[in-house]
């Protein structure tokens, strides 16, 4: 064995497990031992720099309070350039969430629940669509009010007004599919209810990458 | 000579008012800015103004005059020319908000240009173009005058759309809870999809066209005179339906069971008419005149 042949399998060798040959190389090579000496100093040094004492909490709190006062730091407000980057992919997920909710809508046109029932076709639906004063929302809703949150609150008021509004519209349609899997008019009804949904995505998109 | 004088107070007025103007603007904080680019055909011009309106126009061609107001030092406006390509994007500093990040535009353009505008809360007003139009905004006011051609695609939240005088395009509204009206629009496609907003539309459905008009809650009107001629399928889920007009009944569907529901041809039945609403009233009603 040589010496680059003993540096391809040096992580090994540290982690323990070697066989004879790379062993008798260990110690008949200098070289290799003073840089695996070099190696293990510097393993054990890294572990004691993890193990240091981590600033308590106030501490940060205290020095972002003080960078702050003295205007080196400010609270994001409006993106300026140099934000826009790092924005646009904070954002970056709203994207592929936006792509599904127009998945979602083809899978529910083509695969509308209750497919196939025997139930009377042409039942009216009737539910209350009146949005509801206080409702959950899901964890995707939730992550885009509080990315339209971060720019103006008074946004993220009626974005969530918005987003209930298209919720419920889903809702209706969804029902009302149930009720007739065969009529075209509400399947046609349900994707624009996603596609309303979806353009609320976009548009929160589009405004968190300015 | 009396010409004379009167010409030259004439001049004098308009000096003062121009001056006052200048005054005015320089006092308040508004500063002007021009921009001129030139084009080829069909150029791409791209406007994003977070405030304040964007006001689009035919212009000369392979010209494009861009006019800005900005009302303060908290906004900046950038641009940029690629080829055939314009953006022009009002930049918002630190500290600006819905008054002080407000630009004013009024744009001048080649009639073939491929629009888009992005506004939160200003008017979007474009006029006599004949290219594809891409108009998006929160609250912002949507205004589509006498273009025809092209594709128009509007997205809003809240803010109205109004589209008057549109011909031969495809017509496409998305609207949360905005009004959308329709004044002398047609085209082989025109599709609304509203959600509490309203639909009103008045035009004779010409183009042999597809006419879809969607809601959740919102109330769809459309307005149509008497030699319209048009196949009729309106149907609301808990509203009512109504017409004024007499239809040819069709061979019955499905879907005209219950009461919330309408299905009939007017005429040659040559542009299809789809009112559909979950919760909405529907009514198509004849035009008086």
């Amino acid at each position: 064995m040589n010496c680059g042949e003993f540096e391809r399998v040096l992580p090994e060798f540290l982690e323990g497990s070697h066989t004879p040959e790379q062993q008798s190389h260990f110690e008949s090579c200098s070289a290799c031992a003073n840089l695996l000496a070099d190696l293990e100093l510097i393993s054990s040094e890294a572990r004691l720099l993890l193990a240091s004492d981590e600033p308590r909490p106030a501490v940060w709190d205290a020095l972002e309070s003080r960078l702050r006062d003295e205007g080196l730091i400010r609270l994001p407000q409006f993106v300026t350039s140099k934000e826009s980057v790092s924005r646009r992919w904070r954002a970056a997920w709203l994207v592929p969430v936006a792509a599904a909710l127009a998945i979602v809508a083809g899978v529910k046109l083509f695969h509308p629940a209750g497919a196939g029932d025997p139930a009377p076709i042409a039942k009216q639906h009737v539910s209350n669509p009146t949005v509801a004063a206080v409702k959950p929302v899901s964890h995707e809703d939730q992550v885009l009010l509080n990315t339209v949150a971060a720019r103006v609150p008074a946004q993220r008021a009626r974005y969530r007004a918005d987003l209930d509004s298209a919720n419920s519209f889903i809702q209706d349609a969804e029902q009302s599919i149930k009720d007739d899997p065969n009529d075209i008019y509400t399947q046609q009804m349900l994707i624009n209810a996603y596609a309303q949904k979806q353009m609320l995505y976009d548009l929160a998109v589009d405004r968190s990458e300015q | 000579m009396r010409n004379a004088v009167q010409t030259h107070r004439t001049t004098a007025a308009q000096f003062v008012i121009v001056l006052a103007l200048a005054g005015i603007a320089y006092a308040s904080g508004d500063v002007r800015k021009d921009l001129h680019f030139k084009v080829g055909k069909r150029p791409m011009i791209t406007i994003d103004n977070p405030y304040g309106a964007v006001v689009v126009r035919a212009g000369a061609a392979h010209e494009v005059i861009v006019t800005a107001i900005l009302h303060s030092d908290k906004v900046e406006v950038d641009q940029s020319q690629s080829h055939n390509r314009i953006e022009i994007i009002s930049h918002l500093l630190s500290g600006a908000d819905a008054n002080t990040g407000a630009v004013q535009y009024e744009v001048l353009v080649p009639a073939d240009t491929n629009l888009t505008v992005h506004s939160d809360n200003g008017r979007v007003h474009a006029e006599k173009l004949n290219g594809d139009l891409s108009l998006d905004g929160s609250n912002a006011a949507m205004e589509v005058v006498d273009c025809g051609g092209g594709h128009v695609h509007v997205k809003t939240l809240n803010g109205p759309v109004s589209l008057v005088n549109l011909h031969d395009g495809h017509i496409e509204v998305m609207s949360m809870g905005g009004d959308v009206v329709l004044n002398g629009v047609s085209g082989p496609l025109v599709n609304i999809n509203s959600n509490s907003g309203k639909i009103l539309y008045t035009g004779d459905f010409a183009g042999d066209g597809e006419y879809d008009f969607t809601s959740h809650t919102g109330d769809i009107e459309a307005i149509a005179p008497a030699y319209a001629s048009i196949d009729v399928f309106a149907r609301s889920n808990q509203g009512r339906v109504d017409s004024d007009f007499s239809l040819e009944p069709k061979h019955s569907s499905i879907y005209t069971r219950g009461g919330s529901a309408l299905v009939g041809t007017m005429g040659k039945a040559a542009s299809a008419v789809k009112l559909v609403s979950f919760s909405g009233k529907i009514h198509l009603k004849k035009r008086q005149n």
